[in-house]
């Protein structure tokens, strides 16, 4: 189990390291194979790690520690993991879901020129979220925490010969960086007061804080959570983020790091539930952002941004399950919300690929036809997402909506937030595959798979077309190694859920019982349980009635409402008001400085420091002769100097 | 104690020292500078020597075998760069060969 966990921990790290030693001596799909095995071996490690845990009988967590890393004084921080129901739980997902995304990426990335450099940044990346679930203190959580929001601008900015991506990566990790200024400075407050940043002391100080302080403590951990998850206020990093490749956004901003956040608030529940406001103001987040990302998700038009708006609300609604009271709501629904959402991005990368590289979904209609195994697919990540039973995303989202019912009257706002962003996920969920996948082909579609052209190069036999003209003699609708964890991913989104039914089976909350035991407000009674399924698949299936109904069927035309169609494009407006917040005054008070300060006072008076370091170079510069003579009677000088000072001393 | 004393010796290994040194401030020839340095490093051996004979203490002699060991290797790569200066048909005069300078 330990062994099996560092295993776990490592493998990732060793692929990076061998393929930055490889280098050019190894071919692009030799570096995509690398990383490929070293995230399944990861994965092995993980399944060995669950297994053995599952066969102890005291689940509490068991660390493991390799050596000290920091000693200040009394702080000491150890390089250390930590095995319990949780981190295997995440384990398992980060390493399952990442292995498969790895293996599409051989078959996404193919022919890429910097193939290479795409796998070492995913296997660092795959290493850096271990890291962060298995980290056995604060300190190594707030290292995965950092390196995974450096993979995430890596691989963000991959193409960087595009202006646009380099500008997502940088926006993203500026955003991250706030998030994790604000846990830093959590931590600093848990040092002061405890002097250990180990898991045990830090909750057990946490009882012991005024309210405020620990308020502070957890306010800061919410900030960094809200960060890496794209929660309002610091969510507008994720749509840009999908400027990278699509096996990276299925990965990095759907299934593993943005679900990070969520991780932080379940593994740091003592302290939020010291800090219970704060806690709900993070439920509050998470509602308040599940129906912002659904209303936004209505109005895009760009394949892969409909998908990350759904992300957002998705995770809004973790943090709404976590936020309660009911981290194993939380959790499960972010099992489930892997399972689907990597499946939705894969098979939305299937058809990027085979349109060579388009994503406008106005163009898109009627690929379904010719490409028969991703719209299945496709549907079955639909499915899972709205939460039409028996999807795994019914199992997972219907309990976080009912267990927000006893909590007062702020309680049936959360409820009412999940209700409305339910049906909401039904309409652009169902907007995105009726716009997309069935129909007759447009004639982007038909060009890209046609069978008769009049040039030498061409689609045969109704393959796709690839962007380089070249045709492909392959029938499919992808190499096998996209098509294969698309199918893999398709079974489990649609058979995922299965291993939880509350108020029947609960085999995630037991597991998780241990660690993060669910509150008791926050389960309800089987009849509010089965009424707000009800409630929340019917809204799911009138979302997707409405969506049949506008674009299915063309029967209702979408309502015009000009004002709040342009607020929706325009996102709410976010990016535009951290414009004029931050940027235009920072912008404002440096162009200032330089014209009025720089220019007018400290050109003109003070000394030109350049130049006076540049003349007193020159000078020193004629110590320099080239002669032997010079140096020679230099060190004879300085060697009789040095005697004479000696002798006049002793 | 037999001989002259000490201070004898010192102020050989003085005069030498500074013969040595004044060879390699002055002369313009490099063969003739390292054979100046050379001058130079016996000088400081017979003092080293010397001392060691006042004092008793065998130290300062090891101290003279470990300086010859040094000064045969360096006289062996002085002389190699002599070779390869000559090879390469540039002058064999301090003075000319100043391009290192700042």
């Amino acid at each position: 189990m330990i062994a099996a966990s560092w295993l776990c921990l490592f493998a990732p790290l060793a692929g990076t390291i061998l393929i930055l030693l490889g280098g050019t001596r190894i071919s692009r799909v030799a570096a995509g194979w690398i990383s490929t095995v070293s995230v399944f071996v990861a994965f092995a490690g993980a399944v060995g790690a669950f297994v053995g845990l599952h066969g102890e009988s005291n689940r509490a967590g068991t660390i493991s520690t390799a050596w000290t890393w920091l000693q200040s004084g009394s702080f000491k921080v150890e390089l250390s993991v930590l095995i319990d129901p949780l981190s295997t739980m995440m384990m398992l997902i980060v390493s399952g879901v990442g292995a498969l995304i790895v293996l599409y990426s051989i078959g996404y990335m193919d022919g890429d020129d910097e193939e290479r450099r795409y796998f070492a940044y995913m296997s660092l990346f795959v290493f850096s979220m271990l890291m962060l679930v298995e980290g056995g203190n604060l300190l190594l959580l707030l290292v995965g925490w950092g390196l995974v929001g450096l993979s995430s601008y890596l691989l963000i900015g991959f193409w960087h010969e595009r202006p646009s991506a380099i500008r997502a990566a940088k926006k993203a990790f500026v955003m991250n960086a706030f998030g994790d200024a604000t846990m830093a400075l959590a931590f600093f407050v848990l040092i002061a007061h405890s002097g250990s940043l180990a898991f045990s002391t830090s909750f057990a100080t946490a009882g012991q804080l005024s309210q405020t302080t620990v308020d502070l403590v957890a306010l800061g951990l919410l900030g960094g959570a809200a960060a890496k998850s794209a929660q309002i206020p610091l969510q507008t990093w994720l749509p840009d983020a999908m400027e990278g490749p699509t096996p990276v956004s299925a990965l990095i901003h759907a299934a593993t790091m943005v679900t990070a956040g969520v991780y932080l608030i379940a593994r740091t529940y003592p302290i939020f539930e010291q800090a219970r406001t704060i806690e709900l103001i993070a439920a509050g987040t998470g509602a308040l952002t599940l129906l912002v990302a659904g209303l936004i998700a209505l109005v895009q038009t760009d394949i892969k941004r409909v998908i990350a708006y759904s992300t957002m609300s998705q995770i809004g609604y973790m943090f709404l399950g976590a936020g309660v009271g009911g981290y194993a709501n939380g959790m499960f629904h972010l099992m489930t919300h892997a399972f689907f959402k990597a499946l939705l991005f894969m098979g939305a990368g299937l058809v990027i690929h085979a349109l060579a590289d388009e994503q406008d979904i106005r163009k898109m209609r009627g690929i379904g036809a010719l490409m028969p195994f991703t719209k299945w697919c496709f549907l079955a990540g639909a499915l899972a997402l709205v939460g039409v039973p028996p999807f795994s995303g019914f199992f997972s989202k219907d309990p976080i909506v009912a267990s927000t019912i006893n909590l007062g009257w702020y309680g049936w706002v959360f409820w009412a937030c999940g209700v409305v962003g339910a049906f909401l996920t039904g309409v652009y969920t169902f907007r995105l595959w009726f716009l997309v996948f069935p129909g007759e082909p447009s004639e982007l579609v038909r060009r890209h798979f046609g069978r008769h052209s009049t040039t030498a190069t061409d689609g045969l036999d109704g393959g796709p077309l690839h962007a380089d003209g070249q045709g492909t003699q392959r029938h499919g609708e992808g190499p096998w190694t996209m098509l294969v964890p698309v199918g893999v991913l398709a079974v489990l989104a649609t058979f995922g859920g299965w291993i939880q039914f509350p108020p029947h089976w609960e085999y995630v909350t037991n597991w998780l019982r241990p660690v993060a035991p669910t509150l008791a407000v926050a389960v309800p009674t089987s009849t509010q349980e089965s009424v707000t399924s009800v409630v929340v698949v019917l809204a799911g299936l009138a979302g997707i009635a409405l969506a049949w109904a506008i674009y299915g069927t063309e029967r209702v035309s979408v309502p015009g409402v000009p004002g709040l169609r342009r607020l929706l494009e325009h996102k709410f407006y976010f990016d535009e008001l951290y414009d004029a917040l931050f940027y235009r005054p920072a912008a404002a008070v440096s162009s200032l400085a330089r014209r009025d300060f720089e220019e007018q006072v400290v050109l003109p008076t003070g000394p030109d420091l350049g130049q006076t370091a540049l003349d007193a170079g020159g000078l020193v510069r004629r110590l320099q002769t080239g002669l032997l003579r010079t140096y020679v009677l230099f060190l004879a000088g300085g060697a009789a100097v040095i005697g004479l000072v000696f002798l006049v001393t002793r | 104690m037999l001989g002259p004393g000490v201070a004898w010796y010192a102020a050989l290994a003085g005069f030498l020292f500074g013969t040595g040194a004044l060879g390699v401030l002055i002369r313009r020839n490099v063969l003739i500078v390292l054979l100046s340095l050379e001058i130079m490093l016996n000088g400081a051996n017979l003092a080293l020597i010397a001392f060691s004979r006042h004092a008793g203490n065998g130290a300062g002699q090891i101290f003279a075998l470990a300086v010859m060991a040094v000064a045969a290797s360096e006289v062996c790569v002085g002389l190699g760069l002599v070779v390869a200066l000559h090879r390469r048909r540039l002058a064999i005069d301090v003075d000319r060969l100043s391009e290192l300078r700042g």
